[in-house]
């Protein structure tokens, strides 16, 4: 198939501008079994985030006597995207995005409040639309505040890219596709660190530092929806 | 607030009441709420709770090969899954023998109902739509079975059926719905001790000894399960049988409008 | 007036306090709270429980091993009863109260050390957020008494989250506790219930 026009008139293929957020919209609490939880959705993509615990560690000899241990696991519904049923079974890039996700909340999680035992982070993706590790992120980060579990900080994701020459923010899946260089940021806003960076494609050093301002940028929109999703919760 | 749990002391009083811990009627069902095309990139799908049950099922088609003894129709594959997120029971893993009873149960019903036409399905000599229905239970709270069915079913009845073109599968745009015929529903039971509840909630299945589900549509028991180690008598499944019948009007019903309101 | 703070926030001022920590000399946020300027107070609405010496606790048997009961507190650590120094038998299932004697590590895990154990027969068991539990209970009992006084239920309130009620009018007691917990962080709470009391009783 060949590469569809991505930008055209100055707009993207969805109508929004080159810094443009797609709409974000979040819940918290929706899970009730769960010791905290967040449903998500941004564009298209449709995430339900739930942290159990701290608890016990099964089996015992994997527990850490000076803090908490932390699991992750970040999977993809087989109806979540537009073309086939997904097969279930270990995928090597769902393993890697777990991994990941799992590093930025061992930074925020104040594990050594809680030796020996395990804080778990489930990350499910109902329906798929690009930027989902960064959707996952965002909403495990306020299912955590949801927990009562004590954290550093909210982290939030975005998924940057560029287009041809255009640097964008918030790629969507057919986006992502054909962009020439994809670039998922986490960060740590009230301590101003990135947990979480990973790239492929084609950047020059004076192109990564002008992506990671329009990230700081649009972040202030993402850090808003978090926080609309815990304030309802406390309506008066 | 959540109930945690219950004595086994004051479950027997209640039994003895004939009353239950939310005030419902033995044979009373919880709100149910069902949504369908919750997930617009499945062909179908739908969102049910049960109570505090939640259970979502999305329908995806693929062209594959038929099933060996059945070279004329399309096939059905349904899974489902527990996610460790519904409850703090629920493991990482393999499916568990009960997620897979689970599945095959709400597969049964469905199957023998003949809900999805499946001679429809065919398109050429060992080329035919594959059908995969993929429960994902989100929030435990009893009665997986009865979840999993009004979602399943809500999905398929308000499913998309894709176009081949060429080697290309359409999936999206003005598609006509997927060929089905029918409704079919399914009532669970719980025995505790000698009392028979229906719909039991997660504190209530947690006291239960056996469980008996029934699938009908409006002339036919299309399948039965009974589960756990307990036992029932005739004379109990009989009437049993004959509550499905008589609630199962209210549930098709439900799942109807679902699909009505979803258009 | 009071705000509600997200975990990682900078509270205005230097405050030592329970659900915050302390970098560079700031104080942050690290659950949701609420900051009372005037004050000057940082109230935690999302918590957990973290065993203290002396916490009164409700939970349930889960098994025996080791010569000892383990207790399901519902909570990130479990409970355990020693065999040898609390000479109560008790069976899977059962609900108990008990006391906090110590926290620390039994058998390769962390453990709340319980003591006094008391087996409670029949009634229900509800789990509430653990900061709520003081606004539940009430200064001097107040909240708690008034509730048992009006449904003649029997309550015990554990520190970690778990209440356990019997008799009386159960189904009253619960929403009461429903609806502190959801209005704990309001003022004029007590009134508030004292009213919904009195009303749902004239009902009957």
């Amino acid at each position: 198939m060949e590469k569809p026009q991505l930008i055209k008139d100055g707009k993207r293929l969805d109508g929004r501008d080159f810094d443009e957020l797609r709409p974000i919209r979040i819940t918290a609490g929706v899970i009730k079994n769960a010791t905290g939880s967040a449903y998500l959705e941004w564009g298209n993509n449709k995430v339900l985030a739930a942290v159990y615990g701290p608890k016990e560690v099964f089996p015992k000899h994997f527990a850490d006597p000076e803090k908490a241990i932390v699991k992750c696991r970040y999977a993809m519904a087989p109806f979540s995207s537009l073309e086939e049923h997904g097969r279930a079974g270990p995928n090597r890039r769902a393993t890697e995005i777990s991994k990941v996700t799992r590093e930025v909340f061992e930074n925020v999680i104040m594990l050594e409040q809680f030796p020996s035992t395990e804080i778990d982070i489930f990350i499910e993706i109902l329906q798929s639309d690009g930027g989902t590790r960064a959707a996952g992120i965002t909403a495990a980060s306020v299912a955590l505040a949801n927990s009562g579990i004590p954290i550093r900080d909210m982290p939030y994701a975005v998924a940057a890219g560029k287009i041809g020459d255009q640097l964008v923010i918030d790629v969507n899946k057919i986006e992502d596709n054909y962009s020439d260089a994809d670039v998922p940021v986490a960060i740590s806003p009230n301590l101003g660190r990135i947990l979480l960076l990973q790239m492929d494609g084609n950047l020059t050093k004076d192109e990564f530092s002008r992506l990671l301002g329009m990230v700081e940028k649009a972040g202030t929109k993402v850090m808003a929806a978090q926080r609309q999703a815990i304030m309802e919760m406390y309506k008066q | 607030m959540q109930i945690k749990g219950i004595s086994k002391e004051y479950m027997s009083e209640l039994l003895n009441r004939k009353e239950r811990i939310d005030k419902r009627g033995f044979m009373d069902y919880r709100n149910i709420s069902i949504k369908t095309n919750v997930i617009p990139h499945a062909e179908g799908s739908a969102s049910v709770y049960l109570g505090d049950t939640y259970v979502l099922a999305g329908v995806k088609l693929d062209v594959g090969e038929p099933m060996q003894d059945k070279p004329d129709e399309g096939t059905l594959t349904t899974s489902a899954e527990l996610l460790p997120m519904a409850s703090a029971e629920y493991e990482e893993g393999p499916p568990s023998p009960e997620a897979v009873e689970f599945a095959r149960v709400v597969d049964r019903g469905i199957r023998a109902a003949e809900l999805i036409d499946m001679p429809a399905l065919f398109i050429e000599e060992n080329k035919v739509w594959n059908v995969y229905v993929d429960i994902y239970v989100l929030n435990y709270d009893g009665n997986l079975f009865d979840a999993g069915t009004l979602a399943s079913v809500a999905a398929l009845l308000s499913c998309r059926m894709p176009k081949l073109e060429g080697k290309e599968i359409i999936r999206e745009g003005a598609l006509p719905r997927l060929k089905t015929k029918g409704i079919v529903t399914s009532c669970t039971f719980a025995k505790i001790g000698e009392s028979i509840l229906l719909d039991p909630s997660g504190t209530e299945e947690s006291f239960m000894n056996a469980r008996f589900t029934v699938a009908n549509d409006e002339n036919y028991i299309r399948a039965m399960q009974k589960g756990l180690s307990g036992y029932f008598t005739r004379q109990e499944i009989e009437r049993l049988i004959d509550t499905s019948f008589e609630k199962s009007k209210t549930l098709r019903k439900i799942v109807e409008e679902a699909v009505k309101s979803g258009d | 007036m009071a705000e509600i703070i997200l975990p990682g926030s900078k509270i205005a001022m230097q405050l030592k306090s329970n659900g915050t920590y302390i970098e560079n000399s700031s104080t942050y946020a690290n659950v949701v709270g609420l900051f009372d300027d005037e004050k000057k107070q940082f109230i935690p609405l999302e918590g957990l429980w973290y065993p203290k010496e002396n916490d009164n606790v409700i939970g349930k048997i889960e098994t025996r091993r080791s010569g000892v009961y383990v207790v399901d507190l519902d909570s990130p650590y479990k409970g355990i009863i020693m065999s040898k120094f609390e000479h109560t038998r008790f069976e899977d299932g059962d609900i108990v109260e008990a006391t906090v004697r110590e926290f620390r590590e039994f058998d390769d895990a962390m453990s709340v050390v319980l003591t006094r154990p008391k087996k409670l027969y029949g009634g229900i068991l509800l789990k509430v957020k653990p900061p709520k539990v003081p606004r539940i209970i009430g200064r001097g009992s107040t909240m708690i008494n008034q509730i048992t006084e009006a449904t003649k239920s029997s309550i015990l309130v554990g520190m970690n989250g778990t209440i356990w009620l019997k008799g009386g009018d159960i189904n009253l007691a619960s929403e009461a506790i429903k609806r502190i917990e959801a209005e704990a962080h309001i003022s004029g709470l007590t009134d508030k219930i004292k009213l919904m009391l009195e009303e749902k009783r004239k009902k009957e």
